[in-house]
């Protein structure tokens, strides 16, 4: 049995060693990476100590990885094929500094933010465990299960390259998208059938796509053999490859003009920046020990523990299930990754993340659990079981304090995966769309309407127009929920409504969904009334009805219809305070 | 008036409404010009054309031309002065306009604020019917309901009716025949259809598009009724034009159908005056530069093209998902930063310029109005950039006390004395603009220094050197009109209409024949559109652009086209040039199928626009232009005396190098040590770039103190 295993968020305690790795791939214990000091950072970065450059021409750097990730984000959104990149922007894009810290992040969604900097440095523990010149110049990472630094499902592929100036590497850029078909046992990937991590797509543990600048083919070729949408795989490949070259060549540019020194100074100086802010506002927290126990759909029951202190931030997440052989496991780094969005949200959710953001947080796991789960396990629907431990987590402080946080929002990713033959091109597609629901009522007003979930963010959803040209289904219609008496998420403010909308496939296709709160509703605050259940209801062309909550390869055909509702989120407060 | 012809363009920005008139000889082809500025007015923003056209002694009845630009539509939209609109749309889809895309830009917030759709619920309604995305009737439409609903929105009080169904880009005839019931059963009501505004996919963009044309509609067409009738109060008898979004101009009849599209007519009459101004002095690779008194915009221009899309939002930015309208509007990229931008310190340390600005009042702490904060124009003050005894032309005392409290005050929060505050100030401002500028050209695959960069607006020509300096660029043209600027661009605008219509086709030989189709039909359009209006079709020059992708992507790369017809033998060449552009682009090409997504036409016709002519030199020396000199610190090279010019006297052919001020009307230019200067044959300021270190670049033309002809002067004489 392994020990419980404690870690600073940002990996920079000791105590880290063991836990994720597999047996083959040995973490090295530097116990350095997150940690600002000069004198503790490996000698990778060339970093000479503090320099005296002047605080603007930190600034004029600072601002120059934010927007190399902001372009990088902007190429991958024009160049991708897959529309849950190009469309929902289901990506993230990232700066690290040398050795996997990040610096800055562009848009896309929260928490794929927490992802890039994690890859980085495990796909430097593999690699430059080789020693020096383990990872070289013109060098291109690709990884995408969990156990290599993928932190997610096998979906979601990361692809990372080092950049270096006057031979020193100041930087990763680094990208994760949503792939709409990685292989595995169902179109679309995810399967709830899935019983172990093979059975979910072609992994790939962090290896080279570019050997110094020369294209591996060979991995290409694995990649482009193992998707049911080849030449989607191939374009959302290298729309990320070019995404990142347009990043790695500012920060070229940058090093160039403005001098090494000056550009370490500027990392030092930003990580000092956004620890400071985070401390700030960490300090402006009610402390205290806080603990919340949940049943979830499926019976299971999650607890968690979160201490707030003057210098940390603690979650406990120990004791809490087994692992199972279902695709409903996270990676112990997606439960850290829950944990800073909600840390982020509390202290400073405007302001600038980076590494040092993280630092007061501390998450701890006990490995086999479904938050800190091991190979073999499967991961298809981790994005569930990611977004109610973050709701579970908000759950436990909301309570503590519900001034500052809202109700409960309907609390899904709401999945829907379609996949056939379009009727009019003979093509083959696949749609994958997450779905909008309502958001919780907060101590001011009421919830937001039809938003995206908490797990996402400048994510848009596919044009009506699009989806019924593109797929081989209609969109009958797509409504807002009644907030009349009577509709769920009353209070003195009322949480904000979820939808309906009503796909009709066009001829034969195979549907696969996810929605969480399926069975227990979305919970209000301060004595204001539960919100609603998320789901999918087919109708059959004779009339019968079927009800889902978690699905895949379910075989619908024309004439059936695909009825999605989202629910309302939670009201706060009384119903009987409400003004007017 | 015989024997010679009066052009004005009047501007009516934010602040000021700005005037140029230009009279030229008929024999002699001579040119006079007048220029003036006057306070804008609103609500009423003819009185103010009317003051400045006064203050510049222009009488209307002698007007022959008038180009008119104004900031009408995006007041009314960003003050939520319109009307009320109910929307008729698709049965099952009344909610679109409020579910709109469910992103939020401030993604770690839990407290965001979604923003509020134009229409509540109650004033949204359907109709049934139904089209497919290839324009096929899937279900007819039923317009039994309508009454109802005119009713209700009658009752309601509702001003304008917007109309949006499903498709409508793919087949418009439901709406076509939902606004001919709607004028039927309430002829007053103002009724927009999308179909009129966009012919592009993507419900929400197009109904909100629609919706906020309704929602300007009667103030727009009030306000151009009221100064077309103030100008033929007047006497005036010629022909007036409006400026639009997309770089040229429309008649006033076809602008009060569709006033959505001048919601960005400003700063597309800058751009476009920067291309023209290109044209004349031989520089077709132009960086376009506009520092105004709130924002910074910046756009491209290449081979003599703007770039026009219909990819707009307002109010979007960081933190606020904002409005699309689906327009054709210039591509720029329009930052927080201008003369007016605050400073300001964080609670950690850090100093950023804007986006907030002092605006017009109090404006900048120089004005001493009581400005509190200090502004990128109060720095320039400081250094010396602006000279502190003649600000704003001499017409205000600067209150140079207040300008050192406030930048002090920066200063003691970032731990500096008030010089390095106010040089941290300029630097910040100056990186704010060069990023700006570094999105419109390297991160498009283009070089600046393949660019001449053409500074202007208030604030133009305070920072254009020190920009060009960090990006490469070897050339900087500050126009003659430069605080004028965009007035001068409206004058140089032609008639122009921009049709983006999508139509999906694979790009190979059997689809050519349906390709061409689509655009000899967008072509007749365009052509009976024009004549209509009483423009003959031998006058109108017809460019086509087409919309293409690799199969399965979604975004596309615009692509200009031969005017030869599409056919089965030209896709090959047309895929090529796709491929190329992609790969400048992006990097990378793919052995992929081609798919056109749409295309786009830009139809124009000259509208007798002004020729501008190239004056030799006068032989003068730069010498009797000098003024008193002064010490300027250039912020990134530190303190320097420096040569000061009265702009106005400047005259062609005089040269002179920085450290150097030029002080014209309505702006300022700061000539860096090591810089070069020309007055050329359009008294236009073109400056020669040295490199950060104050060496000349390779190739910038002049040796070392000689007086040969720099770049300045190539290309003269490019009239079109």
């Amino acid at each position: 049995m392994t020990p419980t295993f404690s870690a600073i968020a940002s990996f920079s305690g000791p105590g880290e060693a063991g836990g994720l790795s597999s047996p083959s791939r040995r973490r090295q214990g530097t116990g350095t990476v997150g940690t600002h000091s000069p004198a503790s950072t490996p000698p990778a970065t060339g970093r000479t100590g503090p320099v005296a450059a002047d605080p603007i021409t930190l600034a004029v750097i600072q601002a120059g990885w934010t927007s190399a990730a902001e372009e990088m984000f902007a190429v991958l959104r024009k160049t991708a094929m897959s529309p849950i990149i190009h469309e929902v922007l289901d990506v993230g894009t990232g700066v690290t500094d040398g050795d996997g810290n990040l610096v800055g992040s562009g848009a896309g969604i929260p928490s794929f933010v927490g992802v890039l900097d994690k890859a980085v440095r495990r796909i430097l523990e593999i690699h430059d465990s080789f020693g020096p010149g383990g990872v070289r110049d013109g060098d291109v990472f690709i990884t995408n299960d969990p156990t290599y630094g993928g932190v997610t499902h096998l979906n979601d592929v990361v692809v990372a390259e080092p950049v270096f100036h006057a031979g020193v590497r100041i930087a990763w850029v680094a990208s994760i998208g949503h792939w709409s078909d990685i292989g595995g046992m169902t179109p679309g990937s995810m399967s709830v059938a899935a019983r172990e991590i093979y059975q979910e797509g072609v992994r790939l543990p962090a290896v080279r796509l570019f050997d110094a600048g020369r294209p591996v083919t060979p991995v290409f070729d694995i990649i482009a053999a193992n998707s049911r949408l080849p030449a989607f795989a191939s374009g959302d490949l290298w729309a990320q490859i070019a995404a990142g070259r347009r990043a790695a060549a500012q920060l070229r540019q940058m090093a160039a003009t403005y001098g090494l020194d000056a550009y370490n100074a500027a990392l030092d100086a930003l990580f000092d920046r956004s620890e400071r802010q985070a401390r700030s506002g960490l300090r402006a927290l009610p402390q205290g020990d806080y603990a919340i126990e949940e049943e979830q759909d499926d019976g299971a029951i999650w607890r968690a523990r979160i201490t707030i202190g003057t210098e940390a931030f603690r979650v406990d997440l120990r004791d809490n299930p087994k692992q199972r052989a279902a695709p409903h496991n996270t990676s112990r780094d997606g439960a850290v990754i829950a944990s800073q969005m909600l840390f982020k949200a509390l202290t400073g959710p405007s302001l600038p993340t980076t590494q040092a953001s993280f630092r007061p947080l501390d998450v701890i796991t006990e490995p086999g659990t479904v938050f800190h789960a091991e190979d073999p396990a499967p991961h298809g629907f981790y994005f569930e079981t990611r977004i109610r431990l973050y709701d579970m987590l908000w759950r436990c402080l909301a309570r503590a304090f519900p001034e500052r946080l809202p109700a409960g929002h309907f609390g899904t990713i709401g999945g829907t995966v379609v996949a056939g033959v379009h009727p009019e091109t003979g093509r083959s597609y696949t749609m994958v769309e997450p779905q909008m629901g309502g958001w919780g009522a907060t101590a001011n007003r009421d919830g937001l309407d039809c938003m995206y979930s908490t797990s996402h963010g400048d994510t848009f959803n596919c044009p009506v127009e699009i989806c019924e040209a593109r797929y081989g289904l209609d969109v009958a219609w797509k409504r807002m929920n009644s907030r009349s008496a009577g509709g769920a998420g009353q209070g003195r403010h009322s949480g904000g409504r979820g939808l309906t909308i009503c796909y009709r496939p066009r001829g034969q296709a195979t549907v696969a969904v996810g929605f969480s709160r399926h069975r227990l509703p979305v919970w209000g605050l301060a004595g204001g009334h539960d919100g609603g259940t998320n789901g999918l209801t087919v109708i059959r062309s004779n009339g019968d009805r079927e009800d889902y909550g978690f699905a895949s390869d379910l075989v619908v055909a024309a004439g059936d219809s695909l009825v999605i509702r989202t629910a309302n989120g939670g009201g706060w407060g009384s119903p009987s305070n409400r003004a007017g | 008036m015989p024997g010679k012809t009066i052009r004005v363009a009047a501007d009516v920005g934010g602040t000021f409404t700005d005037l140029v008139c230009f009279e030229t000889d008929a024999e002699s082809g001579q040119s006079t010009v007048r220029t003036a500025k006057a306070d804008t007015t609103p609500p009423d923003y003819e009185i103010g054309v009317m003051n400045v056209l006064e203050k510049s002694g222009t009488d209307p009845a002698g007007v022959n031309v008038l180009v008119h630009g104004t900031t009408v539509v995006i007041n009314a939209l960003t003050e939520r002065r319109g009307v009320r609109v109910g929307l008729i749309t698709t049965e099952g889809f009344r909610d679109t306009l409020e579910i709109a895309r469910g992103n939020r830009p401030d993604f770690f917030n839990l407290h965001y604020r979604k923003p509020p759709p134009f229409v509540p619920r109650r004033l949204r309604r359907e109709l049934p019917g139904r089209m497919s995305y290839r324009g096929e009737e899937m279900r007819p439409l039923d317009l039994s309901g309508l009454d109802g609903i005119i009713a209700d929105f009658q009752g309601e009080g509702v001003q304008a009716v917007a109309i949006c169904f499903l498709h409508s880009y793919a087949d418009p005839s439901h709406e076509v025949a939902a606004e001919a019931a709607v004028r039927d059963l309430w002829p007053e009501v103002s009724v927009v259809s999308s179909h009129r505004i966009a012919r592009e996919w993507r419900e929400y963009e197009r109904c909100n598009t629609a919706v906020l044309s309704a929602y300007v509609q009667p103030v727009a067409e009030r306000y151009l009724d009221r100064l077309r009738d103030r100008f033929e109060d007047r006497g005036f008898a010629g022909s007036l034009y409006v400026m639009q979004s997309n770089c040229g101009v429309d008649s006033l009849e076809a602008v009060s159908r569709i006033p959505i599209t001048m919601v960005e007519s400003g700063p597309a009459s800058g751009v476009w005056g920067a291309a023209e101004l290109g044209r004349l002095i031989g520089e077709s690779n132009i960086l376009a530069l506009d520092i105004g008194g709130t924002t910074a915009k910046c756009a491209l221009v290449e081979g003599g093209n703007v770039r026009i899309m219909t990819d707009y939002w307002i109010e979007r930015d960081r933190t606020s998902a904002g409005y699309p309208i689906m327009v054709p509007v210039v591509d720029l990229v329009e930052i927080g930063n201008g003369g007016g931008s605050i400073a300001w310190v964080d609670d950690f340390g850090k100093l950023h310029v804007g986006p907030r600005s002092a605006g017009a009042v109090p404006g900048p702490a120089a004005y001493g109005r009581g400005g509190t904060d200090a502004t990128t124009t109060d720095a320039n003050l400081w250094l010396g950039r602006i000279n502190r005894d003649h600000f704003c032309d001499g017409e205000v005392v600067a209150d140079m006390a207040a300008v050192e409290r406030t930048i002090t005050d920066v200063g003691r929060r970032l731990g500096v004395d008030t010089d390095d505050a106010a040089r941290g100030i300029v630097r910040i401002a100056n990186n704010n603009m060069v990023n700006a500028l570094k999105l419109v050209s390297l991160n498009r695959g283009f070089d600046p220094r393949d660019f001449t960069l053409v500074a202007f607006g208030g604030g133009g020509g305070m920072h254009a050197v020190a920009l060009a300096k960090e990006l490469g660029v070897r050339k900087v043209v500050v126009p003659e009109s430069a605080s004028v600027f965009a007035a001068w661009g409206m004058m140089m605008s032609d008639l122009r209409r921009d049709y983006f219509v999508t139509r999906l086709a694979d790009l190979t030989p059997d689809e050519a024949a349906g390709i061409e189709a689509a655009y000899a039909e967008a072509v007749a359009r365009a052509i009976a559109d024009f004549e209509s209006e009483g423009v003959s079709p031998e006058r109108v020059t017809v460019t086509r652009f087409g919309k293409f992708r690799y199969r399965n992507q979604e975004h596309t790369t615009e692509i200009e086209l031969d005017a030869d017809p599409v056919s089965e033998a030209s896709v090959g060449a047309i895929a090529d040039r796709f491929h190329d552009a992609y790969e400048r682009e992006y990097t990378y090409r793919l052995d992929a199928p081609v798919e056109m997504v749409g295309l786009h036409l830009v139809a124009s016709a000259e509208v007798g626009k002004l020729e501008m002519t190239d004056r030799e030199s006068t032989g003068a020396s730069a010498e009797i232009a000098q003024k008193p000199g002064r010490t300027v610190d250039f912020a990134s090279e530190g303190d320097h005396a420096a040569t000061v010019y009265d702009g106005s006297r400047l005259e062609p052919g005089m040269r002179f190098a920085g450290p150097a001020i030029v002080e014209a009307p309505g702006t300022t230019i700061v000539i860096h040590p090591g810089d070069r200067v020309e007055i050329d044959g359009y008294r236009n300021v073109v400056i020669q770039v040295s490199d950060a270190n104050g060496k000349e670049f390779p190739g910038s033309g002049a040796g070392a103190g000689t007086d040969e002809a720099t770049g300045g002067s190539e290309g003269k004489g490019g009239v079109t």
